[in-house]
């Protein structure tokens, strides 16, 4: 009986380690990456430690990630806090020959054409960093404090829909989230299930 | 076109939310393919006034292209039907068919259709219509995706004549999809159990089904954007057993379970996939519903204050308001301020009380126990036990047989002066007061509590310091301003004779709790408390006869200790073995008369069977309830009035703290007992009767609701 419990006790634990490599929880440390942006310059999330570092998952052609660019909605939050002095890392997760993938040369034109003004937008066919967060989304958000911290991650807004007139009457839970933070208060609503189009992942 | 720029970007978003007008069915095309073909189907050839039919949202999917289930899993989105009926018609839930899982690379598991689906919907028409043909017209949004998403979106119309008779139509189709869809799990004859360790849940099933499936699965449905659900795996099967694993990955601790489908199949996302639905049941749904308080903090308070000043009026305090009464009488005589002192002593005994009360709840919900008001004391055979105790030794008090009399010691340090004592003893009244009062659930209180035993610690306290003060008003404001007492008759010799009386009224009130220990413990169990309550009175006789001022040191000690010796015999053999042994099964007790038995089990049935059912939650101890049963439910109209209408009866007793009935009471917002529930129909919100019945009301609802159902 006792044996069993110990063994029961032991597995639990082996399967929560292996769940915690799946998907980084809130509160925990965001895993390091290092991804090369459209200029071939790479950017590691350690270089902005002291800041506070906005993760966004992207595909330009998913309807969803149309939704927040169409409307101006993501470039106005890109801006607003940038403006701040947070760091914005734009991350596209597709692998070669799927919905989404960019070549440096088109994520440039993406970047000039939406009019974007993310910090860097980060190529990652190989989908290591979107692995490392386990994200599923496009778009999926985590903020990072300057800790090294993960204080958000999920969806960006309330209303999943890829219709952008849902807009204004939705709740921005990163703006909501990057203000609290800002302001030294600790964030009301951590997490969020996130929506959208799935990451077209290299198929392994 | 791998990039799209702003122009083309915005002609693609005016192209998904365009609304074209066709008449049945309409086409979402995407570069010169057509990925979506929806339309309205029906299984009715003609609309027949207040006969309810189906309707379906028929998607047909191009080869590769899926849409999703209600929880579309960790991408996509469900596919949304709103209907645009005349005023008076009604619409059901989608029948969402059991989904297919698709695991796409980097682990992203999604719940959906391909080829082709129908969500089917139940739409009641009034029972009059004025004109035909009748057009029902609805918006379809779906979001459609082979590797890449494209939202659709299609206005729809479906025309139907109006009839007397009616042909079926599509049968072969409906049948298709309607086969598809989850069962109600089978209380019957399957078993759950939930469990968490960790960031992890553990839903154990038991049942002969299980055998006969190669493949089993769990479907989650979360009910918030805030529940972020792992991906559900079989953590061990053998035999009839099956435990699957649910990772929940938000930040949530508290969730114990998760509402989802069961999937049985030969393989994964065959053709005879079958399941059960779990968690968020049709009753649950509804009660949450009806449990939404509508009232802010303040009213609950105000609601728990009026309560508090209504269990003055309760029958099972009456007896102590006598005796409180008589206590002022007495005080009378006194000075103004000492009459104030025990008045404020009064009210902090109250208080005390009820603070106790909250605090011991709050410490009991933190433990995770199923509590309610009275629950945990009516219900409770030895809180039962304790109070005929004590009343039988007030009586007997009042009967003179013995004084309370506090030890020298405690006299000298505590009392130093007279009327030091009375407070204390007005305090203790308080005390004894509310402790009679709190079963009594009077109808303000039921709505004022049912708020705070959903709220946080905090909140319980504020409510139950509301009901004290309520309760405490009449003496505070009494003692306050005893003018008003100068209409109370002066003291005299015949107090000793109303305080004799007194005495009777306490042993009625003994009467009645011997009836609740019957009704818990049977015949046996009420007789032996009885002996015990014998050897109680003979203990207080010893007491009052030989602990006397005079007696001397030895003649004490020699009682005291025969005392403790037949109070620790009587107690270990009346109580200890006898009592503790006696119990009956309520639920073999066949309640009388055309009712029948409540069970969980029951209820479900004679709903699917399409019964209107009225259930009548009650218990031996609780007064109104008898008072209602009596003036209301057993009277012969009343009686007629449910066979006319071919309304299940069930009687739910909660004498002893039936578990499957405190959580149905809590899935009322409801604390305790009284409470009339009347099941319309298989589908309808259950309609809850005020706790204080009448006549009128109740004719009324079975005359409107039931026949509104047919």
């Amino acid at each position: 009986m006792k044996t069993k419990l110990i063994l029961t006790a032991i597995t639990t634990l082996i399967a929560g380690a292996l769940y915690a490599a799946d998907i980084p929880p809130v509160g925990s440390a965001a895993p390091e990456f290092a991804l090369k942006d459209t200029k071939g310059q790479s950017h590691s999330l350690s270089q902005y430690k002291g800041k506070y570092v906005v993760l966004e998952w992207f595909n330009p052609e998913c309807p969803f990630v149309k939704k927040h660019y169409g409307s101006d909605n993501m470039q106005k939050l890109q801006k607003q806090f940038t403006d701040k002095g947070v760091v914005w890392l734009t991350i596209d997760s597709s692998s070669e020959g799927a919905e989404g993938y960019l070549t440096p040369d088109a994520a440039d034109k993406v970047m000039s054409q939406w009019k974007t003004h993310m910090t860097a937008l980060l190529l990652d066919p190989d989908g290591t960093a979107g692995k490392a967060y386990g994200s599923k989304n496009t778009p999926n958000m985590v903020i990072i404090n300057p800790e090294g911290k993960i204080v958000y991650e999920g969806a960006i807004d309330s209303k999943a829909s890829p219709n952008p007139a849902d807009i204004p009457a939705s709740t921005n839970y990163v703006k909501n989230a990057l203000e609290e933070s800002l302001a030294g208060k600790p964030v009301s609503n951590a997490q969020t299930k996130p929506y959208g189009c799935s990451v077209k992942y290299k198929s392994s | 076109m791998l990039i799209l720029g702003m122009p083309s970007l915005r002609l693609l978003s005016i192209a998904a939310f365009a609304v074209m007008l066709l008449h049945s069915a309409l086409g979402q095309n995407y570069q010169g393919k057509e990925l979506v073909k929806a339309s309205l189907q029906t299984d009715t050839s003609a609309i027949v006034p207040g006969k309810p039919f189906n309707v379906g949202l028929l998607l047909r999917m191009a080869p590769g292209w899926h849409t999703y289930w209600k929880f579309s899993g960790d991408a996509g989105l469900p596919t949304e039907i709103k209907w645009n009926l005349p005023a008076g018609w009604k619409v059901g839930e989608i029948q969402w068919p059991i989904p297919l899982k698709t695991i796409d690379p980097g682990d992203i598991q999604t719940y959906g259709y391909q080829d082709e689906i129908m969500l089917v919907q139940e739409i009641t028409p009034p029972a009059k219509i004025d004109n035909s043909p009748i057009k029902l017209s609805a918006q379809a949004d779906w979001l459609v995706c082979e590797k890449i998403c494209i939202p659709g979106s299609a206005n729809l119309d479906l025309e139907l004549p109006t009839s007397t008779t009616t042909q079926p139509k599509n049968t072969d189709l409906f049948a298709r999809y309607l086969r598809l869809v989850p069962k109600k799990f089978p209380d019957d004859t399957a078993k759950s159990s939930w469990s968490r360790t960790g960031n992890d849940l553990h839903l154990k099933i038991t049942s002969e089904e299980i055998p006969n499936y190669q493949n089993l699965d769990f479907f989650p449905i979360p009910q918030s954007n805030n529940i972020v659900v792992g991906h559900p795996s079989v953590e061990s099967r053998k035999g009839n057993e099956v435990t699957f694993k649910i990772p929940i990955e938000s930040l949530d601790k508290a969730s114990s379970s998760i509402p989802g489908v069961i999937i049985f199949s030969k393989f994964p996302n065959s053709n005879d996939r079958s399941g059960w639905e779990f968690g968020a049941p049709q009753i649950a749904a509804a009660a949450t519903q009806i449990a939404q308080p509508s009232h802010g903090l303040a009213t609950f308070l105000l609601f728990g204050f009026i309560g508090g000043f209504i269990l003055n009026l309760m029958p099972c305090v009456l007896p102590v308001i006598s005796l409180k009464i008589f206590g002022f009488i007495k005080q009378a005589g006194d000075s103004r301020a000492q009459i104030f002192r025990s008045g404020i002593a009064f009210c902090a005994g109250i208080f005390v009380w009820f603070i106790a009360l909250a605090l011991l709840l709050i410490a009991l919900k933190g433990a995770g126990r199923d509590v309610t008001w009275g629950g945990f004391q009516f219900t409770n055979a030895h809180f039962v036990l304790v109070l005929s105790v004590i009343v039988l030794v007030f009586a007997l008090n009042l009967f003179g047989v013995f004084e309370i009399s506090l030890p020298q010691s405690l006299q000298r340090g505590m009392l130093s002066s007279a009327d030091r004592k009375d407070n204390l003893g007005s305090f203790f009244q308080g005390v004894f007061a509310t402790v009679l009062a709190t079963p009594c659930t009077a109808p303000f209180l039921g709505t004022a509590l049912g708020f705070a035993f959903t709220q946080s610690a905090l909140v319980i306290l504020a409510m139950f310091v509301a009901v004290a003060a309520g309760m405490s008003a009449p003496y505070f404001l009494l003692t306050a301003q005893p003018a008003w007492m100068k209409f109370l008759p002066q003291p005299g010799a015949w107090m000793v004779h109303v305080k004799q009386f007194m005495g009777f009224l306490l042993l009625a009130t003994l009467l009645f709790l011997l009836y609740v220990l019957g009704a818990q413990r049977g015949l046996d169990g009420a007789i032996w408390a009885s002996c015990f309550l014998l050897v109680i009175a003979i203990a207080c006789w010893m007491k009052g006869a030989f602990i006397v001022p005079t007696s001397s040191a030895t003649k004490r000690i020699v009682t005291v200790a025969l005392i403790v010796v037949i109070l620790l015999a009587s107690g270990f053999y009346f109580i200890g073995d006898k009592f503790e042994s006696s119990k009956i099964d309520i639920a073999q007790n066949a309640p009388g008369g055309d009712w029948q038995a409540f069970t969980p089990e029951k209820l479900q049935s004679e709903r699917d069977a399409g019964h209107a059912v009225f259930v009548d939650f009650t218990a031996a101890w609780c007064l109104t309830c008898k008072f209602n049963e009596k003036a209301v439910l057993e009277t012969a109209d009343v009686r007629d009035a449910f066979q006319r209408h071919g309304v299940v009866k069930l009687k739910a007793d909660w004498t002893n703290g039936d578990p499957a009935i405190t959580k149905l009471l809590q899935q009322f917002g409801r604390p305790g007992v009284p409470l009339y529930v009347l099941y319309p129909g298989k589908s309808e919100a259950p309609f809850v009767f005020p706790e204080l019945l009448t006549k009128n009301i109740l004719l009324d609802k079975l005359e409107t609701i039931v026949i509104a159902s047919r």
